[in-house]
């Protein structure tokens, strides 16, 4: 390379930084880089703007970028990456690609809010050209997640197996084992014996979060909507479901109300941290706020695959979810998946999300490395030999059906569906599930 | 204070006027009394044109839309049918009844409190009146945040040990209609109380002195002089106070977002334009979104209107 | 002698009295400061009390604020340098509006007062789709300027000055025509200094709202060096795990300074508001 050109990339990428301070902002709104689309191929560094809402996921893809820049050192890339609050982020978005301008190249979208970018003329990105690939390696049903009409439009983060948490301090003073748990059935005795022993609850029942009840549906092969997108909210699947969770509370009196409603509040750490309850259902990524927030029960809890309904069921279910997408208005387009596909798709990546994020990577060709048995935080806290019950029950994963009204219907389920059955008790869980699901279908 | 009928206003300085008018034309502009409130206005009008009326007219064009990108359409009436639902109806009551605590709470109590910090012979004025004005300091978010905790549903937090220590029994606050509503206006009132009371502050330090001592001199007691001095004076001061509070109490969203962001359990902290956002953003129902928006504003302007027009700022009677 | 006896009575009542809502008012904070002090997982454990527990208090939460680069040092100047101007702009032009509804009849003066309030009237959430566009077209997101333009005009300011305005007496202006004055002369050094207190208390408020605004600087700004703290501070907290003992160490000291600036200008804010009524 001449000192000449190396002069004019100089004076090139300056004018691209001066030209992202004038404009709207280096959002990637006004034209930077020209009509480089595959962000030039002499080792020019290409700016790409990422949104998220978790704080930790820069620091993954800043890994991803360290990575990237070591493999193609002839196509640079600085990622600018900014953490907005989850319900803002989201909103930006939306203003953003509703307006056409002020859109990121690479964001982060939470799987209850997928659904609202692929309606309309989708200004998202398919990705089916990075996925198809490697499809085979992933646990299917999260690509299907963020899809739609055969396209793909999200990278997935993690399998977000759910799974049982079991308090064995609680269980040893009772003197049974979470060993002895098999289906729902075990799980109510067991949960008898605990209470009576201890006078602790086996679980808890969210009010306003539906982390028991949809876990435990999907479970069952059930779910909100069926394949074709039509409502079976109120099947009888769930409503037998919906009736365990609220027998559990008021006929076994195994379980109590979640204190602030749902997992994710300051009154629940703390009722989970001093011993509140014995056992939780939640999806595995939930072990990063038992390692920061219940602090005191380090060493006590332990995962183990969900109870199940009957001999041979699932003992799993996935969800939550963040799909990392491409927007369209991205100005490198090819470039922002080619390297989305690098940062999420490939096995280091993987082996990056176990260890930055404590996710279970949804790349299954991981799973068995010696990486994931490294100690970690995460080991620390829950002990051994996490990955090997994770890969136990990788099969016993139904897919989930998303359609466009999967947002409301989470909201109807937290907000009407769990208080009415469970707190204020008002109305039978047949009742509730039935006039949610019809409120789904007159939408 | 003197009353100043609009004719009376405009013939004597024109009258004066008239004797200058051997000036340029220039110079007669900055002395028109015809002109001058149009150059003051002016910046408001450019503003208010290009960032309120712009947007309000295109809120009111999308309620009628199905707004998706690249795909816009006119659905005519629909999304205003859409409105009536018990959703809709529910946000409708909590936003009506919180406006109405606020307006019960935030009136009476900083006039009093004003009154008090007002007299002479109160002590350390100064110091209560920096003591109540500090929470005004903190914004939402953060009040938000220490609510939260000090009403936490554990034993040990602050607002169940209060009322345990009365032999009540711990309440779950943010799980109840009642007690969120009650930590809503509670939080409304602590930020907000210092501020109205600055109001009142400002009405009563205007007020001559000499009037109360008049009145004295003709041997009013102090309930008189209230009646008679105290309240009258303080009238554009109290429906600033009553019109702010009525129109803050049905735009109000932040107070319930910090307890519950928009899903709050049976809805019970769901307010207009909590349901609003909902459904614009959380959604993705813009046009849906817009006819909220659009109906919520209907209805202030018309509880505005009435009110404006029963305390007399609108037509004529009410300035003096 | 019995007048002394029963003023000296009454005051103390009254002091008594007004501990009640003083103590209300600060109580609150003083928890929170008193938490900052203690590391987060002492609240998981037992909520937000008062019990002092020096054994357990320590700086290390502020410590962290301050190691994470300067940012949040960065943050506290965007909430400075947007607060100062748009409460400065917002004030010389929602005075004049409020003042010239007050002082003058003008055709169209009633459809102004009902535009104010119709501003007031108006939840900013909706307005924020076609605002966003609005401000891409003239190339001011992620500016300062982004967010102080659609804030200088105040629709409560005016609203304010405007009845404010209508206790100042009329007979002032008339004279100071006879005396020459034109009518910006009349508004600027006559009015404008009777108005002192309203200067006061609404320059305080507005410096409030623009200091703790949240909603529209979040749409408009889009780069962590250009936010301001309270877009900084929220997004910490995310459901992805919340940080409290950063979220409560920044509340804390988004709020400190304020009072303190409020402890010392107060006497200031006092004497302007005397000043009117001793005028009046």
């Amino acid at each position: 390379m001449s000192k000449l050109l190396k002069l004019g990339i100089l004076l090139l990428i300056s004018l691209t930084v001066l030209a992202g301070c004038g404009g709207s902002g280096g959002s990637g709104g006004e034209q930077t880089g020209g009509s480089n689309d595959n962000g030039g191929s002499e080792g020019e560094v290409t700016e790409l703007t990422f949104w998220t809402f978790v704080g930790l996921h820069i620091e993954f893809f800043e890994e991803g970028v360290r990575s990237w820049n070591e493999t193609y050192p002839d196509r640079q890339i600085k990622l600018n990456a900014e953490s907005f609050p989850y319900d803002e982020m989201h909103n930006n978005l939306l203003l953003a690609l509703q307006s056409g301008v002020g859109a990121p190249d690479i964001v982060d979208i939470e799987i209850n809010r997928f659904p609202n970018f692929l309606q309309g003329d989708i200004q998202l990105e398919p990705l089916n050209d990075i996925i198809e690939p490697v499809a085979e390696d992933f646990v299917q049903s999260r690509f299907e997640i963020y899809s739609k009409d055969g396209q793909f439009y999200g990278a997935p983060t993690h399998v977000g197996a759910s799974v049982a948490f079991y308090n064995t301090e609680i269980f040893n003073a009772a003197g049974v084992s979470p060993d002895d748990i098999d289906t729902w059935d075990d799980f109510v005795e067991i949960g008898k014996v605990i209470k009576a022993e201890t006078d602790t609850p086996m679980t808890v029942a969210y009010t306003s979060g539906f982390w028991n009840f949809y876990p435990m549906i999907s479970q069952r092969g059930s779910d909100i909507f069926d394949s074709n997108g039509d409502v079976i909210l109120d099947n009888q699947d769930n409503i037998e479901v919906l009736q365990l969770i609220h027998d559990m509370v008021y006929e076994h009196e195994i379980s109590v109300l979640a204190p602030g409603g749902n997992h994710n509040n300051e009154e629940f750490f703390a009722f989970m941290n001093g011993g509140g309850a014995a056992s939780l259902i939640m999806p595995s990524w939930y072990a990063s706020r038992f390692v920061e927030h219940m602090p005191d029960q380090s060493g006590n809890f332990v995962m183990k695959p969900m109870p199940r309904w009957e001999e041979g069921g699932f003992r799993s279910a996935g969800m939550g979810g963040t799909g990392t997408a491409v927007t369209k208005q991205s100005e490198h387009i090819e470039l922002a998946k080619e390297f989305l596909a690098h940062a999420k798709l490939t096995e280091e990546a993987n082996i990056n999300i176990w260890k930055i994020l404590g996710f279970d990577p949804p790349m299954h060709t991981v799973w068995e490395s010696p990486e994931l048995r490294e100690p970690n935080r995460f080991t620390e806290y829950f002990g051994d030999g996490l990955f090997d019950m994770l890969l136990e029950i990788k099969d016993e994963i139904n897919p989930l059906n998303i359609t466009n009204n999967t947002p409301l219907a989470r909201d109807l389920i937290e907000t009407n569906v769990l208080h009415n059955t469970l707190r204020e008790r008002s109305q039978t869980p047949e009742e509730a599930l039935k006039q949610a699901a019809d409120e789904l279908r007159n939408r | 204070m003197k009353p100043n009928s609009p004719p009376n206003l405009n013939r004597s300085p024109s009258s004066n006027l008239k004797m200058k008018r051997n000036g340029t034309k220039l110079k007669n502009i900055f002395y028109s009394q015809k002109v001058a409130p149009y150059v003051f206005v002016l910046p408001f009008l450019l503003i208010f044109t290009g960032f309120y009326l712009y947007p309000v007219v295109s809120t009111f064009i999308m309620s009628f839309q199905q707004v998706l990108p690249g795909q816009t359409e006119f659905i005519g009436l629909r999304n205003y049918e859409r409105l009536f639902n018990p959703t809709f109806f529910r946000a409708l009551y909590n936003t009506t009844l919180y406006t109405f605590w606020t307006i019960v709470i935030l009136i009476p109590l900083p006039l009093l409190l004003a009154i008090i910090l007002n007299s002479k012979v109160t002590k350390y004025k100064t110091f209560f009146r920096a003591c109540i004005f500090i929470p005004a300091l903190t914004s939402t978010i953060v009040a938000g945040v220490i609510f939260r905790l000090l009403f936490a549903e554990s034993e040990s937090a602050f607002g169940n040990s209060f009322i345990m220590f009365f032999g009540f029994d711990p309440v779950a606050w943010r799980q109840n209609a009642g007690t969120l509503m009650f930590l809503m206006v509670g939080l409304a009132a602590w930020r907000w109380m210092g501020v109205n009371m600055i109001y009142f502050l400002t009405g009563l330090q205007n007020i001559p002195k000499e009037m109360y001592e008049a009145a004295e001199i003709d041997g009013a007691n102090t309930f008189n002089k209230f009646r008679h001095i105290t309240l009258p004076f303080l009238k554009p001061v109290t429906v600033y106070v009553l019109t702010i509070t009525l129109f803050a109490g049905y735009k109000m969203f932040e107070e319930a977002y910090v307890f519950w962001e928009v899903n709050s359990p049976g809805n019970i902290g769901l307010t207009l334009v909590g349901y609003l956002y909902k459904e614009g953003f959380q959604y993705n129902q813009l046009g849906f979104g817009s006819a909220v928006g659009v109906t919520l504003l209907i209805i202030v302007a018309i509880l505005g209107l009435i009110q404006l027009r029963l305390t007399g700022v609108f037509g004529g009677k009410g300035d003096n | 002698m019995a007048k002394q006896r029963r003023e000296k009575w009454s005051s103390i009542l009254l002091v008594v009295f007004l501990v009640i809502p003083a103590v209300i008012a600060v109580f609150p904070l003083a928890a929170l400061t008193l938490a900052s002090l203690k590391p987060s997982t002492e609240l998981m454990r037992f909520g937000l009390n008062i019990y002092p527990q020096f054994e357990l208090w320590s700086l290390n939460n502020y410590a962290y604020l301050f190691t994470d680069g300067s940012i949040y040092f960065r943050w506290f100047k965007n909430s400075i340098i947007i607060s100062f101007f748009s409460t400065i702009l917002a004030l010389t032009f929602s005075s004049m509006v409020g003042y010239s509804l007050a002082m003058y009849r003008f055709r169209g003066q009633t459809i102004v007062l009902f535009l104010v309030l119709l501003i007031m009237m108006i939840p900013f959430e909706i307005l924020m789709l076609p605002l966003f566009r609005m401000m891409i077209a003239l190339g001011a997101v992620n500016t300062y300027t982004g967010v102080i333009l659609p804030m200088i005009v105040h629709p409560l300011t005016i609203f304010f000055f405007r009845q404010f305005a209508l206790g100042l007496p009329k007979d002032l202006m008339d004279a100071a025509r006879i005396d020459g004055c034109t009518e910006y002369g009349i508004f600027f050094k006559i009015m404008v200094p009777l108005m002192k207190p309203a200067y006061g208390a609404m320059g305080i408020l507005l410096a409030l709202f623009s200091w703790n605004n949240f909603l529209w600087p979040l749409v408009v700004l889009r780069t962590t060096d250009m936010f301001t703290l309270p877009i900084g501070l929220a997004g910490l907290l995310s459901p992805y795990g919340n940080n409290y003992d950063v979220l409560i160490a920044g509340s804390v000291l988004t709020v400190l300074p304020i009072i303190i600036v409020f402890i010392f200008a107060q006497k200031y804010f006092i004497s302007s508001l005397t000043a009117g009524a001793v005028k009046g």
